[in-house]
C-alpha cells in the first residue's frame, strides 16, 4: 500500500502498423493503460496523422451483443465475466452469420412463444369457468345435460372450441354434458338445436353433470398448464443447446468492442501506429515489455514523468490493500483525490471505525453485525450473480469491520447486549449514563468531553494531512495562509487551548495570559494580508491588473469570510463530534429502556422484549451510527484536506483494476 | 391545518428519488433496437419492470404483459394516495377513476363485441382488471351480461350508472359505443375539475395548468376527427366537447362549428393559443381540403392517413407540452401536488413507451415507426 496516490508515467509509443493488432491484444490482456488522445503534437505533425474507424461500428457490435444477451437471458444463462475473456480466442467478426443465427433463433423462439400464448389463452378460458363454479356464480355458467339425437359430440366440441365450451360424451348411464358460459348462449343454442339436443329432466343427472364438468375442467387446466410450461422449458432447452455457440459469439463481440475502444485512441501515419496513455510507474516495465514483445522489438517507446505534466491532467490511481476495499468505496463515492496527494482510504478506515465503535459500543450486538457480515459475504461469494438487495455485498463486507469495531467498543465500555456481563476495560458506559459511576468518567459531560477531544484529533489530523498535500504540491501560499493552512491551524490550536482553559475555569474566563491576544491578533492580521499578497503573486504570474479599490474590497471580503469560516467553522466542526456521544448515549438509553420493559414482565415475554429490543437497536442505531460516521468523515474530515479534484485512472482491458 | 411542507415533504422526496431512477431512457432504446419481441422483452429483466418480463416468459402473451403493467400502475396510484391525506388524496383517487373508466370502457366493449356483434370473447375477459379500483363494479357481471340491464346493475351505486342509463340496448345497437364512451370521459373531466376546486390555490393552479391543455387538445382532436372526418353536425359536436380549458366556449369554436364540414380547419382553433401547432396542422389541413366527399376507397384511405397524421401531430404536441409543464413543475416550488402529477406523468410515459415498443416489435414495425408513435 502506498500512503500517496500511485506515481504515474505517460507512455508514448510508435509501432509498425503490421504489429498493431498484436499490440492491441497484448494491451487488452494487460489492462494497464489509461489511453489519451494524441492531440498535443505540433499542427504540422498532427496533419500527418490519421484516425481510422473500424469497418464495423462499435454501436453495431454493441447492438449485436445485446441481442445475444437477450437470447441467453431467455435461457437463464449467466454471462461470463469480462475477466474470463481470452484474447487468444479473438476471431474475425462474422456479423452476417451472427445475425442469421439470431434471426433464426428468434423466429423459432417466437413460434414457441405464440404456441405458449395459445395455451395461456386456453388456460384463461378454463380458469374463468372454474372460478365461477368455485365462487358459486352459477348464473354465468351454461350447463346442459342430455343427449344428442344426431351428429357426433366430437363435432359439437370442435365448434364450441372458439368460445371455450366443452363437451363430455355420455357413457352408459351418464348423459352427455355441455358446458359453456351463459353469455355465449346465442352461439350455443343454435348449435345444440342443429345436433338435436334433448335436455335431461333428471335432477340427479344435472347435479352429477356439474361435478363431471368440474373434474374435466380441473384435468384440462392441469394438461394446458403442463403444455404451457413445457413450451417454456422448450425455450430454455433450445437456448441451452446453442449456449456455447452464443457465449462464443458474445465473448468475441466483447473482445472486439474492447479492441475497438483501444484503437479509437490510436493515430496512424503511412506505416506506423502511435498511441499514448497513462500507466502506474510500478507497471511501466511490464507494459513496455508487452509492447516490445508484441511488436517484435520494432517500436519506439518514450516515457514522460507525471511531474512534468500539469497535475490536473494526470489520472489518479490509489493502491489500498484488499482489506480496505469497503473504505475505498466510501472515498470513491465522495470523489477522486488529486494526483500526488495522500490516499485518504487508510485514514477513513481508522476514523470511521473509531466513530462507529464509540457510537455503537456493544460486544453482543457487534457480534450479531459480524455474523450478518460474514454470512452475507459468504452468500455473495457462493453466488456472485445474486441480486443485491438492501444488504449489498459491499455492505456485508463493511459489516464485518463494523461488527469487530463494535465488539472492541463493547469490551471497552462493558456492554454485552446491554448487560455488563464482563467488567469494562475503560469505563462502564451504562453506569455513567445512569449516573452511578465512581470512576474517572462520571457523567455524560465527561463522555461529551471525550468525543470533543476525539473530534479535535480528527480535525487536527485532517489539517496535518492537508499541509502534507500542500507541501507536496508546493503550494506555499495556500500552505501558510489558507484557512486550512498553517495560519488556520494555528488559530484552531489556540482556540482549542483557550477552550480547555475556559472549561477548566468552570466556564468563567478565558486565559489571562497576553499570549492569547498575540496568538490571535498576529494570524488575523496575516490573513488580512493574504488577499493583497495573493494579488501581487497573480500579477507576477501575468494576470490582469485590477483597480486598487477592487483589490482592497476583495481582500477585505475574503478576510472577513476566512475569519468567519475559521472561528465559526472550526467551532461547529469540533462541536459536531458531540453527535458521537449523543448516539452512544441514545444507544445506552434505548437498551436501558428495553431492559426496564423486560423487567416489568417475566419468562418468555421478558426474553421476547429483550430480543426485539436488541434487534431494533441493531437495525436503527446501527444504521444511524453508520450514517453519522460517514457524515463526520465527509464533512468534518474530508473538507480539511480532500479537494476531490482528481480524475480517476480508468485503464482499458480485461483485468483492469484501478485500485489494485 | 397541515402546512404544504408537512403534507408534501415526504412524498416530494420519495417521488423525486423514484423519478431519478426512472429517467434512464436506455431501456426503451435497447428495446426498440432489439431484433425481435422476445429479445425486446428480455431487456426489461434487470429493471423495475422485471415482473412484466416474467409474465411474458410464463405466458408468451403480450396482453397478459399489458395487464401486469396496468396492475402496476393502479398499485402505484394507490400507494401515492396512501401517502397523502385530505383533498390531495381524494384528488389522486379521482385520477385513478380515469383508469377505472378506461377499464369499464374495455369491459363494455367486450360485452358489445359478444352480445351485439356476436364475436366470441372467450379468454379476452381475463385481460380486464377485475379488482376494485375506486368504486364497487361487478366486472364479471358486465362480461357475462346478456342484457344491457345487467350491465347497468353491475355499475349500480357508482357515478357511472346515470351516464350508462341514458343509453338503451337499441340505441347502442344503432349508434355504437362512441357517444357513451365520450360521456364517460366528460363525466371524469367534470369530476376532476370539481375536485380541483377543493384544492389549495397552488395545487389548483398546477392542476388547471396541466389539465387545461389536456382538455383543449382533446377537444381539438374531437373536432378534427368528428367535425371534419365523420362530418357530425354542429349540435352533436357541441355535445361531445369537454367543458374546460381555453378553447371550449371561445368564439373560435363557434366559428369552427358554423363552417361547412369539408372546410373545417383545426388551425382556426389553435392559432390563438397554440400557434406552432396551428402551423403544423395547417399543412395537413391544406391536403384535406383537396379531398372530395367521394366514398371511393382511395379517397377514404387518404382521409384515414390525414386524420392519423393530424391525430399524431396533436398528440405529439400534447406530449411535448405536458413534458415541458412537468419539468417546469419539478424545477419549481416543491411542496405542491404538481410533483405528484409530474411523477404520474413520467410513470405513465415510461409505461406507454414500453407498451409502444412491445406492440411495435409484435407487429414488426421499424425503429422509426416505433419512435414516431411514442408520443
Amino acid at each position: 500500500m502506498n500512503l500517496f496516490t500511485r506515481p504515474m508515467k505517460l507512455l508514448t509509443a510508435v509501432v509498425l502498423e503490421g504489429s498493431t493488432d498484436a499490440v492491441v491484444k497484448s494491451l487488452l490482456e494487460l489492462g494497464a493503460l489509461d489511453f489519451v488522445k494524441i492531440d498535443q503534437l505540433p499542427p504540422e505533425q498532427m496533419a500527418k496523422l490519421t484516425t481510422r474507424s473500424s469497418s464495423i461500428g462499435r454501436a453495431s457490435m454493441e447492438d449485436m451483443r445485446h441481442r445475444v444477451e437477450a437470447v441467453l437471458r431467455q435461457g437463464d444463462t449467466v454471462l461470463p465475466a469480462v475477466e474470463s475473456l481470452d484474447v487468444s480466442q479473438l476471431a474475425p467478426l462474422d456479423m452476417d452469420g451472427y445475425r442469421k443465427l439470431l434471426d433464426s433463433l428468434s423466429a423459432t423462439l417466437q413460434q414457441l412463444k405464440d404456441r405458449q400464448k395459445d395455451s395461456n389463452q386456453k388456460l384463461l378460458g378454463i380458469e374463468e369457468m372454474e372460478r365461477y363454479i368455485k365462487e358459486g356464480k352459477l348464473q354465468y355458467i351454461d350447463l346442459r345435460v342430455g343427449t344428442f339425437n344426431h351428429g357426433e359430440p366430437k363435432d359439437v366440441q370442435d365448434r364450441l372450441l372458439p368460445i371455450g365450451g366443452i363437451v363430455l360424451e355420455g357413457t352408459g348411464k351418464d348423459p352427455t354434458v355441455v358446458l359453456a358460459l351463459r353469455r355465449d348462449v346465442a352461439k350455443v343454442n343454435p348449435l345444440l338445436d342443429k345436433f338435436g339436443w334433448t335436455e335431461s329432466s333428471d335432477a340427479e343427472a344435472q347435479k352429477a353433470g356439474l361435478s363431471r364438468a368440474t373434474s374435466r375442467l380441473e384435468s384440462d387446466r392441469g394438461a394446458v398448464t403442463e403444455e404451457r410450461d413445457a413450451l417454456q422449458h422448450q425455450v430454455v432447452d433450445m437456448i441451452s443447446k446453442k449456449r456455447s455457440e452464443l457465449i462464443g459469439i458474445w465473448c468475441n463481440l466483447r473482445l472486439h468492442e474492447l479492441c475497438d475502444q483501444i484503437q479509437s485512441y490510436f493515430s496512424y501515419t503511412k506505416n506506423t501506429t502511435l498511441f499514448s496513455g497513462w500507466v502506474p510507474s510500478d507497471l511501466a516495465d511490464e507494459v513496455e515489455e508487452a509492447i516490445r514483445s508484441a511488436s517484435g522489438g520494432q517500436c519506439v517507446i518514450e516515457w514522460t514523468d507525471a511531474g512534468s505534466m500539469p497535475r490536473e491532467q494526470v489520472p489518479v490511481a490509489v493502491s489500498s490493500p484488499r482489506l480496505l476495499r469497503p473504505f475505498q468505496k466510501m472515498v470513491d463515492n465522495y470523489s477522486t483525490p488529486e494526483y500526488g496527494t495522500i490516499n485518504p482510504t487508510p485514514f477513513v478506515a481508522v476514523a470511521y471505525l473509531c466513530m462507529f465503535a464509540l457510537m455503537f459500543a456493544d460486544a453482543g450486538q457487534g457480534f450479531v453485525l459480524l455474523l450478518i457480515g460474514v454470512f452475507g459475504t459468504l452468500l455473495y461469494k457462493k453466488n456472485p450473480l445474486r441480486k443485491e438487495g438492501m444488504l449489498t455485498a459491499n455492505l456485508c463486507n463493511l459489516l464485518i469491520y463494523l461488527g469487530c469495531a463494535s465488539i472492541i467498543g463493547g469490551m471497552l465500555f462493558g456492554s454485552y447486549f446491554g448487560h455488563p456481563w464482563f467488567p469494562a476495560l475503560w469505563f462502564n458506559y451504562h453506569e455513567v449514563v445512569e449516573g452511578g459511576s465512581s470512576g474517572s468518567i462520571r457523567s455524560v459531560y465527561d463522555i461529551l468531553g471525550i468525543t470533543i477531544k476525539f473530534g479535535i484529533a480528527v480535525i487536527g489530523l485532517g489539517l496535518v494531512l492537508n499541509w502534507i498535500n500542500l507541501f507536496r504540491k508546493r503550494q506555499w501560499f495556500t500552505l501558510f495562509l489558507d484557512k486550512n493552512g498553517i495560519v488556520g491551524g494555528w488559530l484552531f490550536g489556540v482556540g482549542v487551548w483557550a477552550g480547555f482553559a475556559f472549561v477548566a475555569s468552570g466556564y468563567k474566563s478565558l486565559p489571562s495570559s497576553p499570549f492569547l491576544k498575540w496568538a490571535v491578533e498576529i494570524p488575523v492580521v496575516l490573513l488580512l494580508g493574504k488577499g493583497f499578497l495573493g494579488y501581487y503573486l497573480e500579477r507576477k504570474r501575468g494576470s490582469d491588473a485590477k483597480s486598487i479599490g477592487t483589490v482592497v474590497m476583495d481582500s477585505v471580503m475574503e478576510w472577513l469570510v476566512d475569519l468567519l469560516e475559521i472561528f465559526s467553522g472550526f467551532l461547529a466542526n469540533t462541536l459536531s463530534f458531540m453527535r458521537v456521544a449523543g448516539l452512544g448515549i441514545a444507544h445506552v438509553s434505548l437498551m436501558v429502556a428495553f431492559a426496564d420493559m423486560a423487567a416489568l414482565t417475566s419468562g418468555v415475554f421478558s426474553v421476547l422484549i429483550l430480543i426485539v429490543g436488541n434487534a431494533l437497536v441493531i437495525a436503527l442505531e446501527g444504521l444511524s451510527a453508520g450514517i453519522q460516521s460517514l457524515r463526520l468523515n465527509y464533512y468534518e474530515f474530508f473538507t480539511k484536506y480532500f479537494t476531490g479534484r482528481g480524475i480517476a485512472y480508468e485503464p482499458v482491458g480485461l483485468r483492469s483494476d484501478s485500485g489494485k | 391545518m397541515k402546512s404544504a411542507a408537512s403534507r408534501y415533504g415526504f412524498i416530494n422526496a420519495k417521488l423525486r428519488a423514484r423519478i431519478g431512477r426512472m429517467m434512464d431512457d436506455h431501456v426503451v432504446n435497447d428495446m426498440i433496437r432489439s431484433g425481435s419481441l422476445v429479445e425486446a422483452v428480455q431487456v426489461l429483466r434487470d429493471t423495475q419492470y422485471a415482473p412484466v418480463a416474467e409474465a411474458y416468459d410464463r405466458t408468451g402473451d403480450i396482453q397478459a404483459l399489458e395487464l401486469v403493467l396496468l396492475q402496476g400502475e393502479i398499485a402505484m396510484y394507490e400507494e401515492v394516495a396512501g401517502y397523502l391525506d385530505g383533498k390531495p388524496a381524494e384528488f389522486v383517487r379521482v385520477l385513478l377513476e380515469k383508469i377505472e373508466i378506461d377499464n369499464l370502457k374495455n369491459a363494455i366493449r367486450l360485452w358489445y363485441s359478444n352480445i351485439v356483434r356476436h364475436h366470441s370473447i372467450s379468454y379476452r375477459g381475463a385481460y380486464i382488471f377485475r379488482e376494485r379500483i375506486v368504486h364497487a363494479i361487478d366486472w364479471a357481471m358486465i362480461l357475462n351480461a346478456v342484457q344491457w340491464d345487467e350491465v347497468l346493475k353491475a355499475v349500480s351505486g357508482t357515478p357511472y350508472l346515470p351516464v350508462l342509463e341514458r343509453y338503451t340496448f337499441d340505441s347502442i345497437v344503432e349508434d355504437g359505443l362512441f357517444e357513451m364512451e365520450t360521456s364517460l370521459d366528460k363525466l371524469w373531466y367534470e369530476h376532476l375539475q370539481r375536485q380541483a376546486k377543493s384544492l389549495s390555490r397552488r395545487d389548483r393552479a398546477a392542476v388547471e395548468k396541466v389539465y387545461g391543455i389536456d382538455i383543449d387538445l382533446k377537444n381539438v382532436l374531437m373536432l378534427v376527427r368528428f367535425g371534419w372526418y365523420h362530418r357530425l353536425s354542429s349540435e352533436r359536436l357541441r355535445q361531445l366537447l369537454i367543458p374546460g380549458g381555453t378553447i371550449y366556449g371561445s368564439k373560435d369554436i363557434e366559428s369552427f362549428l358554423s363552417m361547412e364540414p369539408p372546410e373545417r380547419n383545426p388551425s382556426l382553433l389553435l392559432k390563438r393559443r397554440y400557434a406552432d401547432l396551428a402551423k403544423a396542422t395547417d399543412e395537413i389541413a391544406v391536403q384535406q381540403n383537396t379531398l372530395s366527399d367521394s366514398t371511393d376507397a382511395k379517397v377514404l384511405e387518404r382521409k384515414n392517413e390525414i386524420i392519423a397524421a393530424q391525430t399524431l401531430r396533436i398528440e405529439q404536441y400534447l406530449g411535448k407540452m405536458r413534458k415541458k409543464q412537468y419539468l417546469k413543475i419539478l424545477s419549481g416550488y416543491p411542496f405542491t401536488l404538481g410533483v405528484v402529477l409530474a411523477y404520474f406523468f413520467l410513470y405513465k410515459r415510461m409505461d406507454q413507451m414500453i407498451r409502444a415498443a412491445i406492440s411495435g416489435k409484435y407487429y414488426g414495425w421499424s425503429e422509426e415507426r416505433i419512435r414516431e408513435v411514442m408520443v
